[in-house]
């Protein structure tokens, strides 16, 4: 399946962004570009929502990393409904303690 | 099963990607040895192309081919790009893999999860050419 990604910012500053395909080396520039878009504007959180996401390679770990040293240390990051390859790669490196994990999207991440 | 030729560019992953997630299913490897086999070649064939290809200022081809026996699924990837041995690369340490994410340094990741990930994984240089080796066991654990 082909890669895609899709940023939505809401009214108190919560960027959402949805990932669906294959994340590798090729296509996470087009990742980078949606977090440098919602730093720009301001985002207080980030949420991945990747319950579409079939694959991701260490090049979307790097631009987790690129996403807290863009937005801060203070901007929490939300991964929604990661698959299990996802997780897989998240759980070797280590990933899955500096991300919040959730099994289903709750609007309640959305108050800040 | 039949070689796989593409261009060394990064367009090309996701054919090399499709062909070893072929070879997974022949091979009867389960979801997770799938997963980590997958990750692992992904992770290997992108720093053929950008360091061996792109940075070196080379062009040539990826050459794979998924080797079945009993005990058994052997992927082997040649390249023509610059000499690149990953086993001798550095990888994260334990205390780099529990910092925080805005304290990370980005390096050495993709590597670090082809060693932890494979069964086996071996690099040689053979004339002009890297051969890189990926050996999953197939029985399940």
């Amino acid at each position: 399946m082909a890669f895609d990604v899709s940023l939505e910012m809401t009214k108190n500053g919560v960027a959402k962004i949805t990932l669906a395909g294959e994340l590798d080396a090729n296509v996470a520039g087009e990742f980078r570009d949606k977090v440098d878009e919602a730093a720009q504007k301001g985002a207080k959180r980030l949420v991945l929502l990747m319950a579409d996401l079939e694959y991701m390679a260490s090049a979307g770990l790097r631009s987790l990393i690129f996403a807290k040293q863009k937005m801060g240390a203070d901007v929490d990051i939300y991964v929604i409904a990661a698959q299990d390859p996802v997780m897989d790669t998240m759980e070797m490196t280590g990933f899955h303690h500096s991300v919040i994990m959730r099994d289903e999207y709750d609007a309640e991440i959305e108050n800040i | 099963m039949q070689p796989l030729v593409v261009p060394g560019n990064l367009e090309s992953l996701q054919a090399i990607r499709d062909y070893v997630m072929a070879a997974a299913a022949e091979a009867g490897l389960d979801r997770r040895k799938t997963n980590r086999l997958r990750l692992a070649v992904d992770e290997i064939t992108t720093n053929s192309i950008v360091h061996g290809y792109d940075e070196a200022g080379l062009e040539g081809d990826l050459r794979v081919e998924a080797q079945l026996d009993d005990q058994r699924l052997t992927i082997l990837i040649e390249d023509r790009g610059a000499a690149y041995d990953a086993t001798q690369h550095r990888i994260p340490s334990f205390e780099e893999l529990t910092a925080p994410l805005d304290s990370r340094e980005i390096g050495g990741l993709g590597i670090f999860l082809t060693l932890k990930g494979m069964d086996d994984f071996r690099y040689e240089r053979v004339g002009n050419r890297n051969r890189n080796i990926f050996i999953m066991n197939r029985g399940t654990e």
